[in-house]
């Protein structure tokens, strides 16, 4: 088993250093530099050199390449172009706030998403069945900067339950729990809509995986020695039917960090997707290549992860 | 000097655009959308002139039911929350990109001269500038007395400071410093000098900054520098090192009318009064800049979270804020224009008969209207109508006239074809145009333009590109026809219109008009300045090195409870912020 995990993540090493020599191929042939991006008409040829020099802009890209690639084995992802500070500050300030709405929604979503799912495969083709169906590809169908609009518009003007926006009210005094108290509140919104995007996906996923296991032999086994249908549902062909959930479960690391640019564009949340999108505008490479890889890394690890947790659920595919 | 905006404002144009398609927000420039900085005198007031404005066109529209008001915002009579995008947190003078970045270190520092609301130079820190019989020595005395929020004397050594930083080789900020040729900056520069030559401490509060060469714009290169305390910043910084500056970015400490408290990224800016500020205490105590998104700005307002906040112009928009009768909504005019380029190295565009053709062949009001509605005008030159350097006289309006346009090409010796298109020496007339995606000026004006092209025996072909390629080809000099804004700065010297000025991608070129644009900028009387550049804007509007599009509006919508908000296109709401008053 240590020697699996070993192996697994010295392969990680060749995966990354390819990943990064694409995403840096990418960011050199897309058009355009930060100092193109600003479009500033006042800028003198001299002082966009002077600019370029500065940021090594200049240079040939192989060059730029083993310069960026070698700062960043030694934990240094450079200073972000556009925010004049560390890459990693820049991620750390804003990836906590896409988080929190991240894992909240994941929670959320899965424990609907697994209800939702037992119940339209234990009751397939039941009016319950019809009209979850009908309520998920209904959610799944509209995009979320609609829902936004239409949650904003409804809950916090016309009813005004929720803020509009925000992640906290405007120079909010008061202790710290109140302010989570707050901050919760403000929360409540973009939660609910990624909810409802992530809900519809995930519950057709577990509705197809359940349909598969009580077809099983050893469900018609289990009922035939007289075991009671919730235990046969819920012992037996729940914890089977959620094998292959975990690979999906792991594929959701990467997701819990990347924010939602879209989403936090709508809710002004002060998430890390829009910086992201900003980043990618404004051609601010250090941070849209540090960030790439941050991702990239996160993946890596989720699958890796995956497959862990795949060996130690599932005792036919353990790993020697 | 800080004349550079334009940074993230684009980028959040484009995020905005993203979620547009259903919030019926069109602001359909990628291209600058602010510039400040610096000017003579020119423009008209906006807030201060109440021009009661008819239903759907430009001016101030005040609350006509303010007893409607939002109680949460009533309930506030101490604090005033202004709506606006994200600022980058760079709250320093000299390294601020965005305007919104603007709207803070503007309330926290100070610079000698400011612009007026008309763009003339006022003093501010400056008790008094002299300037030396050769225009090449500019002394500047403090006003006694002034302190920064710490306590501790502005003192002139501060200055020296600030151009020293502005000069440093590591310096990456938005300001060029070198073009306003100071004696020794150069030598500093390189590392050659520990200090700068040409600024000579006089006393603690007196200074005289020498230059090589002067233009228009040096009193404001030199003048608009805000000062910032060496003893704060000066601790950590050696020549080539700015790490130490960069890392009070978020913690400024100036001379200005607020002190910022408190940061919270992608959230809010809060601020308290600096109750010994030179120019009067600020009547506001607490001031808090929220975030808020294109989404959220309007629906802030009307919760009454928000008490101010900028709008994207439509007249869906405008008729909301309108209607709910508590809010003052602004249209005002924006300082930039949007434009369709040629490349005039292309011989299908090199002659100025088929520029022209092109103009008067295109329903440029049609296209305005259908974009803007009544929220933006026609323009027939490069420069907003507010400024002092603007005119209308000997200035065609190209108006709508297919058959003129049919005209000039024939004149031009481009004939219709077998196949209705018109061709000269073999070559087709087929125009490729780079259209920006997800614009929706782009949206309205290729099905126009390919429909008036074709009457004329014009085929319009058109390709989608994203902005930062079209940039590109455009410095590459690899396009046909491409639509783009400029933002203006609030002089109208430019590098567009000389022949191989920087940002003349376009091949544009006219003696006449480089010898114009020379004299313009080494003339300091603004009276002898205005008929050069009136000839000018006469020859470039004849030359039609563009299709002048249109010069649209931005909307600023302020709660009925905020009074003396003042703004122009040459200086922010924020520079004023401590004469602004809330009602009880």
């Amino acid at each position: 088993m240590k020697q699996y995990i070993i192996r697994r993540l010295l392969q990680m090493i060749p995966t990354l250093i390819g990943i990064s020599i694409i995403i840096f191929t990418l960011s050199a042939i897309i058009p355009g530099d930060f100092i193109t991006a600003q479009d500033n008409p006042n800028m003198t040829a001299e002082r966009a050199a002077q600019l370029r020099a500065i940021y090594g802009l200049d240079k040939p890209n192989y060059e730029r390449y083993f310069t960026w690639a070698g700062n960043m084995i030694q934990g240094n992802f450079g200073d972000s172009l556009m925010h004049k500070k560390p890459v990693t500050d820049v991620i750390g300030t804003y990836v906590w706030n896409s988080f929190l709405i991240a894992i909240f929604s994941l929670i959320i979503s899965w424990t609907l998403a697994i209800f939702v799912g037992i119940f339209s495969a234990k009751f397939q083709y039941s009016l319950f069945d019809k009209l979850v169906t009908l309520l998920v590809f209904l959610l799944m169908s509209l995009p979320s900067f609609f829902i936004g609009l239409l949650l904003i518009k409804v809950l916090a003007l016309d009813l005004g339950w929720f803020p509009v926006g925000g992640m906290s009210s405007a120079g909010f005094k008061g202790t710290t729990f109140q302010y989570y108290m707050d901050v919760l509140e403000h929360s409540i919104l973009p939660i609910t809509v990624l909810t409802m995007l992530s809900i519809g996906s995930l519950s057709r996923y577990f509705r197809t995986s359940m349909l598969e296991v009580i077809r099983q032999d050893y469900i018609r086994t289990a009922r035939a020695k007289g075991l009671s249908e919730r235990v046969v549902i819920f012992k037996h062909a729940f914890r089977n039917a959620m094998l292959p959930a975990i690979t999906l479960l792991g594929f959701e690391l990467p997701g819990l960090f990347g924010g939602a640019m879209i989403l936090e564009q709508i809710f002004a949340w002060p998430g890390i997707g829009k910086v992201y999108l900003g980043s990618i505008n404004m051609r601010d490479y250090p941070f849209m290549l540090g960030f790439t890889i941050f991702l990239a890394a996160l993946t890596l690890i989720g699958n890796f992860i995956a497959d862990l947790l795949y060996g130690l659920a599932d005792p036919r595919i353990r790993l020697k | 000097m800080f004349k550079k905006w334009s940074l993230v404002l684009s980028l959040v144009l484009a995020v905005s655009l993203l979620v547009s398609a259903c919030s019926g927000n069109n602001n359909g420039n990628n291209a600058p959308a602010a510039n400040t900085g610096t000017n003579q005198e020119a423009g008209t007031e906006q807030t201060e002139a109440p021009a009661e404005a008819v239903e759907g066109g430009i001016g101030l529209i005040k609350a006509s039911d303010p007893s409607k008001n939002q109680q949460i915002a009533l309930d506030r009579t101490d604090t005033l929350i202004v709506g606006m995008t994200e600022p980058q947190g760079l709250f320093n003078p000299i390294f601020g990109q965005t305007v919104y970045d603007r709207y803070v270190y503007e309330i926290v520092f100070d610079s000698l001269v400011e612009y007026g609301l008309d763009a003339s130079i006022e003093n501010s820190l400056a008790d008094s500038v002299t300037v030396s019989e050769d225009g090449l020595t500019y002394t500047y005395k403090i006003k006694e007395g002034v302190t920064y929020s710490d306590g501790t004397p502005v003192k002139a050594s501060d200055y020296l400071f600030v151009m020293k930083l502005l000069h440093d080789p590591a310096y990456d900020g938005p300001s060029d410093i070198h073009s306003a040729h100071i004696v020794g900056g150069q030598e500093y520069y390189d590392g050659k000098s520990d200090t700068i030559s040409g600024i000579n401490i006089i006393s603690d509060t007196e200074f005289s900054v020498t230059v090589s060469e002067y233009n228009a714009l040096t009193p404001m290169s030199l003048g608009g520098v805000y000062l910032l305390p060496e003893h704060y910043y000066g601790a950590g910084y050696k020549h080539g090192d700015l790490q130490s500056i960069k890392a009070l970015l978020d913690k400024p400490l100036g001379s200005g009318q607020y002190i910022l408290t408190d940061y919270k990224p992608g959230q809010e800016v809060v601020f308290v009064a600096n109750e010994n500020y030179f120019k009067g205490a600020p009547k506001v105590p607490n001031l808090i800049y929220k975030v808020t998104s294109s989404v959220t700005d309007i629906a802030m307002l009307q919760s009454g979270e928000t008490d101010m906040n900028d709008f994207t112009i439509s007249a869906d928009n405008v008729e909301t804020l309108v209607e709910l009768g508590y809010l003052d909504v602004n249209v005002h005019l924006n300082n930039g224009y949007g434009y369709v380029a040629f490349n005039m190295e292309n011989p299908k565009f090199s002659d100025k008969k088929v520029r022209q053709a092109l103009t008067y062949g295109l329903n440029r009001a049609d296209v305005v209207e259908g974009i803007y509605g009544p929220y933006a005008e026609v323009i027939n030159i490069p420069q907003s109508k507010e400024s002092w350097s603007a005119t209308t006289e000997g200035i065609n309006t190209y108006d709508f006239d297919t058959e003129k346009a049919k005209a000039l090409l024939d004149e031009a010796g481009w004939v219709v074809g077998s196949d209705g298109i018109r061709e000269k020496d073999g070559v087709k007339l087929e125009i490729n145009f780079s259209a920006t995606a997800d614009n929706p000026v782009i949206d309205a004006l290729i099905p126009i333009m390919t429909l008036n092209y074709e009457e004329l025996g014009v085929k319009l072909i058109a390709e989608t590109l994203e902005f930062n390629a079209i940039m590109e080809k455009k410095d590459r000099g690899d396009y046909e026809m491409f639509f783009a804004a400029w933002g203006l700065t609030p002089d109208p010297d430019n590098t567009i219109f000389i022949t191989g000025g920087a940002q003349n991608d376009f091949g544009y070129s006219n003696p006449r008009v480089d010898e114009l644009m020379a004299a313009g900028k080494k003339e300091i009387d603004i009276e002898k300045r205005k008929p050069i550049y009136h000839e000018m804007y006469q020859l470039i509007n004849d030359d039609a090195p563009f299709i002048f599009l249109y010069q649209r509006t931005n909307g600023t919508a302020s709660n009925a409870r905020v009074d003396n908000l003042i703004y122009s296109p040459y200086k922010y709401f924020s520079a004023s912020l401590y004469q602004t008053t809330l009602q009880q």
